[in-house]
Parts: C-alpha cells; sequence; structure tokens
C-alpha cells in the first residue's frame, strides 16, 4: 500500500554560528565548533539537511569545586587542580568545546578577582586548542567584574560569554561587540522570555549570529519537561519563521543534572535506585538525549562517560538517509 | 537657488523662502511658532496646515509624509508642516489649534449619548405617572381611601391588582385629602418578583402594577419623571440623571468608587468585607459614592433648572437635598409641582456593576466569588426598593440590579454587550472594557463568550503614582521629541495639570517606547542626554512636568508605573486573544473591536496598538464607546426590551475560566513585552 | 480533523438548556472541543450531528490495552505531536525481555526483582509493566515453558516474541493472560498470527521495514477483524527509528491516516551495550512508543527510565510547580531570614535568582498553592496566614533557624497581622513588591 509521506516544509531555519577562531580567523583555537542551519525538525534527515553535527562541551572550573559530587572528583582528579590541566583532560575525555565557568570565590574563601579569571582563561586557552565558552559566576556584579577583563584579554578568539540574563545583559553584550565575542542568553524555561531577551540583545546592535540562546533546562526528574517543551516550541517557532528565535541552543544538561541527588549522592539513598555511577551516568546522558532530541545544539556534560554515550547517541542520529517508503529505497 | 513667497493668513506680510525650505522653516521666517510636539518627525500631525489655492498652488508644496492625515484632509490640502518642502509661491492657512486636534486621524472620540431612536415612554417605559381624579367619599360612599384609589385607577387604566408599602399607605389618606381628590400616581408596572410579558400592549391589559409614590394635585403631563443610570465600577463609580419621558440625558457624573481606600481590586474587597464589619463598611463607603453622586448631578440639573424656569426658583428655594431620612414625599411642593430634579423625585435606577461590586452594595456575602469554584451568590437579583438598597432616592423608588454571569463578569459587561451593540450583529465582534477587571467578550448575535483579566486600575488612572480620573487638569496626551526628550503635554480642561489620566498613560507609554526613553521589556535607558530620566524615591523614572510647569511638584511616571501599565496592557491583550483561540475565531476575522472604558472622552488609536494594548487593526475598526456599562444601564433604564435583552445575553453568555489552564500565562508572558514578544503581530509598528 | 469549540456549537441545538451540566452549548461544545465530556451528555443533539461528531472524535491513534491479572498496560489515544500541544494521555508500557533459551530456574531468577521493582518518585510508586519472551529456540515446547516460568513469577502483561505461529500458539496456551501482545505479524506469516490473534483475543505488533509495508498488513490483517494492532518499524539505527516513528505519528495525526493510526512498539537490540540500550529505551519514551522493550533490569536503569515516562507525560497544561519545602540558598544559617513565597515556578525562580543572585545567604519556604502566582495564589484562598503558617510547621522551618525572621511578599502585606496570630514568636517583615528589589531589600532591611 502506497503511503504519501508528508514532508513538512518549513520557512525557517536557524542561524549559523561558530565559536572560537582559529589563526587564520585571528584567534587561536585549533578547531572551532560550527552548529545551527536546521532547516527541519532534529535529524529529519529525510526533510532537509542538518547542515552541522550537535556540539559536547565539557564544563570545567577557574579552580576545585566546593559542590561537585565525589564521583566527578574522583574522574577528574588532579586535573581539577589547575584550569589548564583541567581543559587538557577534558580535551582527551573527547569534547568538542570547553566551557568554563567562573567561581565567586577562590579556594581561599577571598572573592574572585579580573587578575585571576583572565589568568585562568588564558591558562585554558594555552592548554587546549578547543573553542571556549566562559561564564561568570551567576551574580550580576561579579559577572559583570570579571567578564569584561576576560573578553578584553581574549579579544579575536570568539569565546561565548555568559550568561546574558534579562536584568544583566547590556554589559556582556557590550564586551561581547567590542571583542569580537558571542553571548550566551538565557531565559528562565519561558519561550516568551526567551524571545524577548533575543530582541533586547540585538537591539544592542549584537547580530543574531553572534547569540546562542540557552533556554534553561531541568534534569530528568526536575523538570526536564518543561524545558524539553520550550525547546521544541523555540525550534518550532524558529522554523516557522520567527526570527527571534533562530538562534542555536546551548544547554547544561552536566549542570543540571549532577545538582540532582540522584547523582550527587551515593549514600542514604532508597536501595531502588540502584548503582550510584551507573545511576548518575544515566542521569546525565538521558537528560542530554532527552534535551539533544528536542532541538539542541550544545550539550554541556561534565563527566566523560556520559560524553562516551551521548556522542554514540549524536553519531546515530546523524545517520542521515531517505525516509524508507517501499522496501528498496 | 530660486526664491518662493510663501504667505500665511495669519500674517500680513510673506516670507521669501529658497526651494527646499521646510514649511515649519518658512513659517519660523514669518514668525510663527508652529508646534512641533514629535520634534519634527512627522509623528504626531501637530503641525498640520492648509494649502491654499488649487492644483497648481498644491504643487508648489511637496509633501514628504501624509502619515496621521485623513484622505479627505489631503484632498483638502493640508500638509504636515515638518514633512512638506516649499518648491513655489504659496498661500497657506494656519488653522486653530483646537480644530487641528479634530483631524488627528487616529483618535476616536465617544459618540455623544443619545435617546435610542423611537424611545416611547408609553410604551417602553416601565414607570409610568397617571393624574387620578377621584370621587369624593360621602355619607353614602363610605368606601376605603385605598379601595377608591384602586377603583379610580382601574378605571383610569384598567390595572386590577395594586401593590403598595406600608410606608405608602400610610400617606394615602392625606394625600388624597391635601389634593382634594385630585392625585397623581406613579406607579412601577413590573410587578415584585415577576416579569411583565410584552409591555408593548397598552396599560389597560396589564393586571398589577405598583404604586411607588402619590402625590397631591396633578403634575403636568410633560413635567419630567426622574431616573438614574448608575455603574458601579471598581474603581470609578458613574450615575446619570435621566428624565423618563423625554429619555433624555440631563446630567452625568463620576468620582473614583470610595471603597478604593479598603483595597484597589475586587479580591482585596472581598477579604476585606469578609472581615469584622467589613462588609457593611464596604456596603456603606459605595452607597456614599453613589449617593454623592445622585446629589451632585441633581445640584447641576437643578442649578440649570432654575434658570430655565423661574416659577419654579420661586416656590421652591430649598437646594435639592439629597434624603437620607425616608420617607418624605410629603416634604414636595403641592399642586403646582412641575417635578424638580431632586434625589427623592428619582423614582426609578437601574443598576450595572461587577458581580463584586453588585454584591457589595447589597451586602450580600461575597467570599465565594474568589474562593474556587468561584460562584457568585446570585446572578438574577429580583426587583428591589430604593428603601432596602439605601440609595438616597425615593424611598419605593424601583431599584433595578441588571444581570451578571460569572464571578468575574458582572452586569457591567452584560449591559456593556448590549450597549455596544455586539449580541444583536451578524459580524462577529470584539467587545473589551478597559477597566480594573479587564473583562472582554466575543461575539455575535449567534453566540457570546466571555472572560475576565485581572488589569489592575492603571487605565483608570489609579495606582499609578501621578495617576487620575480623566477630569479638568488631567494630561490625556503627549509628544516625546525624539531628539531632545523634551515632552509636550494636552491637558483636558485647558488647566495646569495635575497627573495623568488612562489616555495620557497610554501615550506617554507609546511616546516613551518610540523615542526610546524605555526599551522594549519597559526599562528606562539611563544613558539618553536629558535630564528628565533620573532615579526618583521609587527608582528610575521620566518627569513630564516640572514643578514650576504645574503642580508644586514634578509629575512624573516611574518604572513601577511602567510595570504596571505593561501587566495592565498584557492582562488585556492576552485576555481577547485566549478567549479567540479558545472558540477558534482567528483574530483577523473579527470585524470591529468595541472599546469601552473609563477614558474620557478619547482614545489615541494609534498609541494604544504602539503599546500593543489593542490589536494591530485598520483603524476604522476600532469604535470607543465610553463608559459602555452605565450606556447600557441607561438603555435599560429606559426601555424594558432592552432589559429583557440584557437578561437574555446574561443567560447565553459562555464564560470562559482563564485559569483553567496555562494559555493565558502564555499569553500573558508573550504580551508583556512593547508592543509584543511577536512582532509579527504587530506589523504596523514593527514597520515604523 | 478536531473541530473547534464554534463548529462543534454549530451542530448542538442551542437552547442552552443546560442538561448537560454546562450553562451553555457553548461551553459544552467547547468541553467536547477539548475532549473532556462525552457527546451523550446532550440530550437533544439531532443524530445528524451524532453522526458528524462522531466521525471527528474517533482517535486517530487507536487505543491498545493489554490486560493481565488487574494489571494492564495501554497505549493510543494519542492526539498531538508535541506534548506542549495538549498532552500525551497514555505512558509507554515498560517491558523486560527474557528469552527460552534460559531455564526456569534462571528465568525466575533474572525477572524476580523487575517484578518486586518498586520506586518513589514525588511521592509515586514506580513499576514496571509486564515482560517479554522471546522464542529463540524455536521450539513451541521450550517457550510454552518459558512463558510459565514467567507466569511463576509475575501476573502482568505478556509479549510473546516469535515470528512463528506455532510457538506463538503454545505460548498463548501456556500464558496467563486475558490479552497479551504477539510479536510480531510479518508479510510472511500475517494470516496465521491474525487467527491467533482473533481467537485469542490478543493484540498484535506488525513488522515493517517500510511505511507501505506496515500500511498494507495493517490493511490485510484488520479485514480479518483483528484491531488491536500495534506497529514495529524496524530500524536500524536510532536516526531511522526516530524518523519512522515521527513519520508514522504525523501520518495519523495530520492526515488521518488509518492504515498507521496505531501504537508504536519499541523492541530492543541485541548485542548492544547498555549504554545503548538505555539510549534507546529513552528515545522510544519520548518519541512516541507505546510499548517499550528492554532487554536488561537494573534499578539504575529502570528508576532514570521510568522517571523520563513520567516527566514527558506530565500534563504541560497544568501550572508549572515546584516542589513545596524549605529551600537553601547561599548556605545559610539559623540567623538567616526566611523568606516566603508559592510554588509556582516562575514565582520561585524569579524569586530565587534573586536571592542567589544577592549573594546573601537565605531560606526560602515554597508553600503549597496548587502552582499560582502569589496574588493569583492570595486572590483564591490558597495563600493566606494559616496556610504559611501550615507549611512553616510542616517544613520544621523553626528547627532550622535561631532568628525567627519570616519576609512576606510584598503583595500580601494585608496578611502580616493575622500570621504574627498564627506564628507567635515569629517576626513578620513585610518585602518587596517586585522580587527585583529583593536584593536591596535583604541588604538594606534584613542585614
Amino acid at each position: 500500500m502506497p503511503v504519501q509521506i508528508p514532508k513538512d516544509k518549513w520557512p525557517g531555519q536557524v542561524r549559523v554560528a561558530t565559536i572560537g577562531a582559529t589563526e587564520a580567523d585571528g584567534g587561536t583555537r585549533t578547531s572551532v565548533i560550527t552548529v545551527g542551519g536546521e532547516k527541519a525538525l532534529p535529524f529529519m534527515h529525510f526533510e532537509a539537511e542538518m547542515p552541522y553535527r550537535p556540539v559536547i562541551a565539557l564544563e570545567i572550573k577557574d579552580r576545585k569545586p566546593d559542590d561537585w559530587s565525589p564521583l566527578l572528583l574522583e574522574t577528574w582528579g588532579e586535573a581539577m587542580d589547575a584550569p589548564g590541566a583541567w581543559a587538557k583532560a577534558a580535551e582527551a575525555a573527547g569534547a568538542d568545546m570547553l566551557q568554563l565557568s567562573l567561581s565567586l570565590t577562590g579556594v581561599d574563601g577571598e572573592p574572585n578577582t579580573p587578575d585571576k579569571a583572565v589568568t585562568a582563561v588564558q591558562s585554558v586557552l594555552n592548554s587546549s586548542g578547543l573553542p571556549l565558552a566562559v561564564f561568570g559566576p551567576g551574580q550580576k556584579e561579579a559577572d559583570n567584574e570579571l567578564l569584561v577583563p576576560v573578553a578584553e584579554a581574549t579579544k579575536g578568539e570568539r569565546i561565548a560569554l555568559g550568561i546574558c540574563e534579562d536584568k544583566n545583559y547590556r554589559t556582556i553584550v557590550a564586551t561581547a561587540m567590542a571583542n569580537d565575542h558571542l553571548v550566551t542568553a538565557r531565559a528562565p524555561m519561558d519561550v516568551n522570555l526567551s524571545k524577548q531577551l533575543n530582541i533586547l540583545i540585538t537591539d544592542m546592535g549584537l547580530p543574531l549570529e553572534r547569540i546562542i540562546m540557552d533556554p534553561t533546562t531541568g534534569a530528568l526528574g526536575y523538570g526536564i519537561e518543561y524545558g524539553y517543551s520550550v525547546m521544541e516550541r523555540l525550534r518550532l517557532a524558529a522554523l516557522q519563521g520567527d526570527t527571534m528565535t533562530q538562534l542555536p541552543m546551548i544547554v547544561t544538561p552536566g549542570f543540571e543534572a549532577w545538582k540532582a541527588k540522584e547523582s550527587k549522592v551515593g549514600t542514604g539513598v532508597p536501595a531502588a535506585w540502584g548503582d550510584w555511577l551507573e545511576r548518575a551516568i544515566n542521569w546525565e546522558t538521558l537528560t542530554a538525549v532527552a534535551l539533544l532530541e528536542s532541538g539542541a545544539d550544545i550539550l554541556v556534560l561534565r563527566h566523560p562517560e556520559s560524553v562516551r554515550r551521548v556522542r554514540m547517541a549524536i553519531e546515530e542520529l546523524m545517520e542521515a538517509e531517505e525516509l524508507r517508503l517501499a522496501t528498496g529505497n | 537657488m530660486t526664491a518662493h513667497r510663501v504667505k500665511f493668513d495669519v500674517i500680513a506680510e510673506p516670507v521669501q523662502v529658497v526651494t527646499g525650505t521646510l514649511l515649519t522653516e518658512a513659517a519660523h521666517e514669518a514668525g510663527i511658532d508652529i508646534a512641533q510636539p514629535c520634534g519634527g518627525q512627522g509623528r504626531c500631525g501637530r503641525c498640520a496646515l492648509q494649502v491654499v489655492g488649487g492644483s497648481e498652488s498644491r504643487s508648489s508644496v511637496r509633501s514628504r509624509s501624509t502619515l496621521r492625515l485623513s484622505p479627505e484632509d489631503v484632498a483638502q490640502g493640508y500638509v504636515l508642516a515638518c514633512q512638506a518642502v516649499v518648491e513655489g509661491d504659496v498661500s497657506i492657512h494656519v488653522p486653530p489649534q483646537e480644530a487641528l486636534e479634530r483631524r488627528l486621524t487616529t483618535d476616536r472620540t465617544v459618540a455623544e449619548v443619545q435617546v435610542p431612536a423611537g424611545y416611547d415612554p408609553a410604551i417602553d417605559q416601565t414607570i409610568r405617572r397617571v393624574a387620578l381624579t377621584l370621587t369624593p367619599p360621602s355619607m353614602d360612599d363610605q368606601t376605603d381611601d385605598w379601595s377608591r384609589l384602586q377603583t379610580a385607577l382601574r378605571q383610569e387604566t384598567g390595572i386590577g391588582e395594586l401593590q403598595v408599602s406600608l410606608s405608602l399607605l400610610r400617606k394615602i389618606g392625606p394625600v388624597l385629602r391635601e389634593g382634594e381628590w385630585e392625585v397623581t400616581a406613579v406607579l412601577n408596572l413590573e410587578s415584585r418578583g415577576q416579569k411583565v410579558e410584552g409591555l408593548q400592549s397598552p396599560i389597560s391589559n396589564l393586571q398589577s402594577a405598583k404604586l411607588i409614590d402619590l402625590q397631591p394635585g396633578h403634575i403636568p403631563a410633560d413635567a419630567p419623571l426622574w431616573g438614574a443610570a448608575i455603574d458601579i465600577g471598581t474603581t470609578t463609580v458613574s450615575v446619570w440623571l435621566v428624565d423618563l419621558l423625554t429619555g433624555e440625558v440631563v446630567q452625568q457624573a463620576a468620582e473614583y468608587n470610595r471603597q478604593i481606600r479598603r483595597g484597589e481590586d475586587v479580591i482585596s474587597r472581598i477579604i476585606f468585607a469578609s472581615k469584622n464589619n467589613g462588609r457593611e463598611e464596604m456596603r456603606r463607603l459605595v452607597l456614599e459614592s453613589i449617593n454623592g453622586l445622585l446629589e451632585r448631578v441633581v445640584k447641576r440639573a437643578s442649578s440649570e433648572w432654575r434658570v430655565v424656569d423661574d416659577q419654579q426658583l420661586a416656590t421652591n428655594n430649598q437646594p435639592p437635598a439629597t434624603n437620607n431620612q425616608p420617607p418624605a414625599t410629603n416634604n414636595q411642593p403641592p399642586a403646582t409641582n412641575n417635578q424638580p430634579p431632586a434625589t427623592n423625585n428619582i423614582v426609578k435606577a437601574t443598576i450595572a456593576g461587577n458581580s463584586t461590586m453588585m454584591h457589595l452594595l447589597l451586602g450580600i456575602p461575597a467570599e465565594s466569588i474568589r474562593l474556587s469554584p468561584f460562584v457568585t451568590a446570585v446572578n438574577h437579583i429580583p426587583p428591589l426598593t430604593a428603601r432596602e438598597v439605601e440609595l438616597a432616592i425615593h424611598p419605593e423608588a424601583a431599584v433595578d440590579c441588571l444581570p451578571g454571569v460569572a464571578s468575574y463578569v458582572g452586569a457591567d459587561i452584560t449591559a456593556g454587550a448590549l450597549s455596544s451593540g455586539l449580541d444583536d450583529s451578524e459580524q462577529v465582534s470584539l467587545f473589551m472594557d478597559i477597566g480594573t477587571n479587564g473583562e472582554t467578550v466575543l461575539g455575535s448575535h449567534d453566540w457570546l463568550v466571555t472572560c475576565a483579566c485581572s488589569a489592575g486600575p492603571a487605565f483608570e488612572g489609579a495606582g499609578v503614582e501621578h495617576g487620575m480620573r480623566a477630569t479638568r487638569g488631567a494630561i490625556e496626551e503627549v509628544w516625546i521629541n525624539s531628539d531632545t526628550y523634551e515632552p509636550t503635554i494636552r491637558v483636558i480642561g485647558d488647566a495646569a495639570p495635575k497627573g495623568f489620566c488612562g489616555s495620557g498613560l497610554i501615550s506617554l507609554l507609546a511616546e516613551m517606547f518610540v523615542t526610546g526613553v524605555i526599551d522594549k521589556g519597559g526599562n528606562f535607558n539611563t544613558s539618553l542626554p536629558t535630564t528628565r530620566i533620573r532615579k526618583g524615591a521609587h527608582g528610575l523614572e521620566y518627569v513630564v512636568v516640572w514643578a514650576n510647569e504645574g503642580v508644586n511638584r514634578d509629575i512624573a511616571i516611574t518604572h513601577v508605573d511602567v510595570d504596571n501599565l505593561l501587566r495592565a496592557k498584557a492582562a488585556i491583550y492576552a485576555g481577547f486573544t485566549v478567549l479567540a483561540d479558545a472558540v477558534g475565531v482567528p483574530l483577523e476575522t473579527v470585524e470591529r473591536v468595541l472599546i469601552g472604558g473609563a477614558f474620557g472622552k478619547y482614545i489615541n488609536v494609534e498609541k494604544a496598538v504602539e503599546i500593543g494594548l489593542l490589536p494591530d487593526m485598520p483603524w476604522e475598526n476600532f469604535h470607543f464607546l465610553g463608559n459602555t456599562a452605565v450606556l447600557g444601564a441607561y438603555y435599560a433604564l429606559l426601555d424594558e426590551k432592552q432589559r429583557a435583552r440584557i437578561a437574555d445575553i446574561a443567560s447565553r453568555m459562555t464564560y470562559i475560566e482563564l485559569s483553567a489552564d496555562n494559555s493565558f500565562f502564555e499569553a500573558f508572558t508573550s504580551a508583556l513585552f512593547l508592543p509584543h514578544t511577536d512582532m509579527s503581530l504587530f506589523p504596523s509598528v514593527a514597520g515604523s | 480533523m478536531a473541530l473547534s469549540g464554534i463548529q462543534i456549537y454549530k451542530m448542538l441545538p442551542k437552547t442552552n438548556c443546560k442538561e448537560c451540566g454546562f450553562p451553555t452549548c457553548l461551553a459544552f461544545a467547547m468541553k467536547l472541543a477539548a475532549k473532556q465530556v462525552e457527546l451523550s451528555a446532550c440530550p437533544h443533539v439531532s443524530e445528524e450531528s451524532k453522526a458528524q461528531l462522531a466521525e471527528s472524535s474517533a482517535p486517530p491513534v487507536r487505543l491498545v490495552t493489554l490486560k493481565s491479572n488487574g494489571y494492564q498496560a495501554a497505549a493510543g489515544n494519542e492526539v498531538v505531536l508535541f506534548r506542549h500541544e495538549k498532552k500525551f494521555f497514555h505512558m509507554p508500557g515498560l517491558f523486560i525481555r527474557v528469552k527460552d533459551d534460559l531455564t526456569s530456574e534462571q528465568i525466575k531468577a533474572k525477572l524476580a526483582p523487575a517484578e518486586a521493582y518498586e520506586v518513589d518518585y514525588v511521592g509515586l510508586e514506580l513499576t514496571l509493566d509486564g515482560f517479554a519472551v522471546e522464542s529463540v529456540t524455536g521450539d513451541a515446547a521450550a517457550f510454552a515453558t518459558a512463558v510459565q516460568a514467567v507466569n511463576a513469577v509475575s501476573h502482568r502483561p505478556l509479549i510473546l516474541m516469535s515470528s512463528d505461529p506455532d510457538v506463538i500458539a503454545a505460548g498463548l496456551a501456556a500464558a496467563d493472560c486475558e490479552i497479551p501482545l504477539i510479536c510480531a505479524a510479518d508479510g510472511d506469516n500475517w494470516e496465521a498470527m491474525a487467527g491467533l490473534a482473533k481467537e485469542h483475543k490478543a493484540a498484535l505488533v506488525v513488522n515493517g521495514r517500510t511505511l507501505d509495508e506496515l500500511a498494507d498488513l495493517t490493511e490485510k490483517i484488520k479485514a480479518t477483524g483483528v484491531e488491536d494492532l500495534v506497529l514495529n518499524p524496524i530500524g536500524d539505527n536510532l536516526s531511522q527509528r526516530l524518523a519512522l516513528s515521527t513519520q508514522i505519528r504525523r501520518l495519523a495525526l495530520k492526515k488521518n491516516f488509518r492504515a498507521l493510526g496505531y501504537p508504536l512498539f519499541v523492541a530492543p537490540m541485541d548485542g548492544e551495550d547498555i549504554a545503548y540500550q538505555s539510549i534507546l529505551a529513552a528515545q522510544g519514551i519520548a518519541k512516541y512508543g507505546g510499548f517499550v522493550v528492554i532487554d536488561y533490569f537494573a534499578p539504575e536503569l529502570a528508576y532514570p527510565l521510568l522517571v523520563l515516562r513520567q516527566n514527558i507525560y506530565t500534563d504541560p497544561q497544568k501550572p508549572i510547580q515546584v516542589q513545596p519545602g524549605l529551600y537553601e540558598i547561599n548556605d545559610p544559617t539559623p540567623e538567616s531570614p526566611v523568606l516566603v513565597t508559592t510554588n509556582f515556578s516562575i514565582t520561585y525562580f524569579s524569586v530565587a535568582n534573586e536571592v542567589d543572585g544577592s549573594g546573601l545567604p537565605a531560606w526560602l519556604l515554597v508553600t503549597e498553592a496548587e502552582g499560582m502566582s502569589v496574588l493569583t495564589a492570595w486572590a483564591a484562598g490558597k495563600f493566606d496566614a494559616e496556610r504559611i503558617a501550615k507549611d512553616v510547621k510542616r517544613f520544621n522551618v523553626a528547627d532550622k533557624v535561631a532568628n525567627k525572621r519570616i519576609v512576606l511578599p510584598g503583595h500580601t502585606a494585608v496578611l502580616s497581622g493575622e500570621l504574627e496570630e498564627e506564628l507567635p514568636g515569629w517576626e513578620i517583615k513585610v518585602g518587596p513588591r517586585e522580587a527585583v528589589d529583593i536584593p536591596a531589600f535583604m541588604k538594606q532591611v534584613l542585614a
């Protein structure tokens, strides 16, 4: 029985964004990542080519974090003591990109300073050729104080600076514009708020090609469905031609999943949760895979084994071939 | 460069200018100061001038833009001086400013109240005044006074059964004798608890009526018969004084609902009313508001009345006092009584108002309105008398509380649906009441759906730092110069500015947005070169009037005000979009947008669209109706058929609960931006 | 095609008689459009309208329910491609597979922990739905023995997997299950399989590598009177499976293509690593699976899959809520203030973000307000002094703080008096109206 396949023809397309600049382009990266360009829903290869595959980033910090799961501390070991070493280890673990989170305070408890932040970023850049995203500590004053000198010291590297939010975007956007970087724009799991932030940022003059949007996600069990649906809706809007949603999406399943008790804690939990390490990896991986299928372009993870598994999923999902209508085609 | 001669009609001598000179510059040369509130950007239309003469003369002026001018204006030779360049000799008429304002194509002014065509009190009105002459009693005829009165009435009208209150019964004997058996009876044909069907039929076919008033002597048939149409808004209370015989609205007055001091929104009021003696206090407060307004309309009518009627002035030199002590019919002047406007002469009141207001007026517990599943105590209130309601009018007066639909869609909306003509049209129309509760009705003669969204009182000028009602001294329009960020204002009543009314706030928000004083998210841009954007007691603000220009204090709009206005406009926009969505009617298929609300006399549609309060539609689709609730109450006051129509509307209107799912919240967040997160919904704003 | 409220209204009697339990015909029509009420509730609808409305209300994806000893696993009746459009209705059943080359003892040992498995997630007790038995020996007797071994451990619904009708027949005879699922019919065996499904009132999986093949088979099988079908589009990798599943759901919903209007079967793959199995199952759950079979039971895998299923199938139309409780922000101490707000997620996020951004430590008490924002909850009586006090006690706030200060949202200043009465010994402070002003408030007033 011949089946007529309706192929969705979308009027819109996601913009293409490139993070990182090689020497030829005025930076020092040995590789860059390019994401976006989708003309159809994720992995619907039979409708339109998906020009760039989703990218995996690993999150590293400028110092050994106080609040990460022991499983992660064990995995990364001594590499965590120096951002450069951690960056090298992350590259070796198979990341396409690095996401450096700056801390609010140093190991000594003293507030982070612009100098220290710049040193950390430079040591990451010197140790790895991967493209980089740098996120501030997530507090308005500290973010602005640290990110501006970082942006200036790394002019031309096409770093993704984050995190722009509706209450704090002007300074970060201005410095990104002045120093040839990109920004990530985060809104709290709401299609409209994401869009509004993108509009406010472009109204400042930053081209859309230099904005990666972060729709915010929850981990499995902690609101993943909201982020999942918001991403589906953002992508649908983009394909339907809504310019202000036609941006690649970055999500942080590593951060979200490892915040969950299921991943973070190994003792005093129900027996029905099973083996800690495997559970934690599943938590991060399944969170990431669900978001991958709802439109993520950049997935920021924390554990090397999750990188391996998510990469496996991406490889298979990118196997493009015509949809089989009938035997033989 | 060729020089041209430009002659302005208000200046004797022509000026010489070179080709390409703007008309504004030529005017300046001639010593005329043409107002350019928008800074000469062709946005405001305030600099319109008329080119005198035929097509040859017209071709001497080239218009770069005619935005803001209607095709008729253009046909009559109007140009925008800031957008028109001189290319030949020309004569120019400078119209007076007041005339100019009329030309602005985007203003929608409320129509004057018209007595409904074909209004016939002998058919439509439930209140009748009948002059009776009774046979005096004698030793042969010892029939009691009441029976005698009934008999006379039956003989005169055919009404067999007459109801009366005890207090009126007490007065019958004295009045009959005072009038020497000539009396005038005022009847309510709508007897208690049951509707009179088919008032179109002659009065003689009626079985029963209620006696409302009995006065000695024969009142002239053309003397007025007073009624009142009342709307109790959450924020504003309005009262119209009406002559039930002519149908004419003699006076109108409005003021803030005195309950505001106990809370700005219905929820606060319900909660207040539920505690201690709150319910009684709420009832007292709204009665004070209504009774104060009744006194005001009567007073104003009365002062006109005296001018008109000297004789009246001679016989009745008492001030037309309100009367809180019932009953007082016998303090009326005797036989020559030609019914001056007095609260005590008001024999019928029709009241519109949202369900909460209606409950609070009547002292009915309103708690269930705010608690799930949100039910009222009563939607269809039976006929009442002024005595029981404690309205300060004739104590026997009929008080008709119009029916509501649901907790958050009350009689103000059913009345509004009627007066807007929404329920009577084949076209799908959208009716919105831009007030505190932001009710919207969508539909046609076939079906009606409604919803309510809490918009807050911002558009009524309340809950805003320098807000006020649309009365004298209110800033009703603002233009901001996009180079200097200096504002120009228009004030109601040609007075010193005191604050902003709703239309002024809409206008101001739009201008701040268009000129970049605020961004699309409503945040002030602190980097602009103006001292008017400053940090005030409540955060950032924009000063519209300096203290030395107005009322000894700076009049500013604060960040909090902007947020309030954004939320108010977002709630209203979200309300009607969700409503349209819920029934599956695309907004673009709506043919008329009927706007009610307490905006004063006009609304600038362009600016309301610019901020995303109204949908982006051709301006001619919008009809501004003013206070539709009191207008509906007025129609119901006059005509029993209209009253029946409201009841019909109330019973078939389908209420949509917006909190049932996420769609309202989604739409609200989406609209919480200037003009809207989805710019494709506002092509005219995006394009400008 | 689904009809809008107005379209349905036009077919109703428009009497507003209220006998259906709704105030107007239009209100009823809108409930019908939302599929929240049955047309039979209207006593006056014409036969003609009934017929028209029945056509439009037929589910585009057939509901298939497996039943066994009081357990059931249902899939289908779905109406949307994306959960945000309405919701996904029937969570896919999760099944664990065993093969008949294991001994009965091995089967019991493997399945007993899966059968007993139960895990708590936000107060819900989640379990697996049943088991699949696959014939690898090709021997009917061995298959029947394996089925019996499974039944010795579990009474849950069964999936019987073999391409040989004789083997399936033996399994059906042995199975203790009212409506099992036969897996699977294909181009060669479909007649025999359809006969078995009909005879045993079983549901039947239809295998096909292409959409044409699947549609062809379902039409043929349906003609024999078997209607409870489940589609198994065979894909070699995640990409193919995703494309086929998406297209089947699209055709069913958007084109009302009945031949593919059935729930989907997500088969396990042989010889892949455990990690891959978990990803495959996760994709099946998110992307339209109706019956998902995994080859491997371990709590550390079952738990995340069950949670994922729960998450994807929550009703997105319900207000987004966060768990009520006492949240710690910036490592609060007993001296830190207690801020109170409601459990509407956006409210929670805006408050928590501001507090977090202030850098100052605080306790955030999130009260049970049925997912409403502060003002809405207050208006609806879900956020009052009594409820706040109740949650202060429920979450043992007094044990966490030495300094008993609680900060109310500014919009509900009116509650402060009553809250003082409800919480003797506490200092009640009124915070700012807007979350954005919280950092300043914390620095100036609470410091």
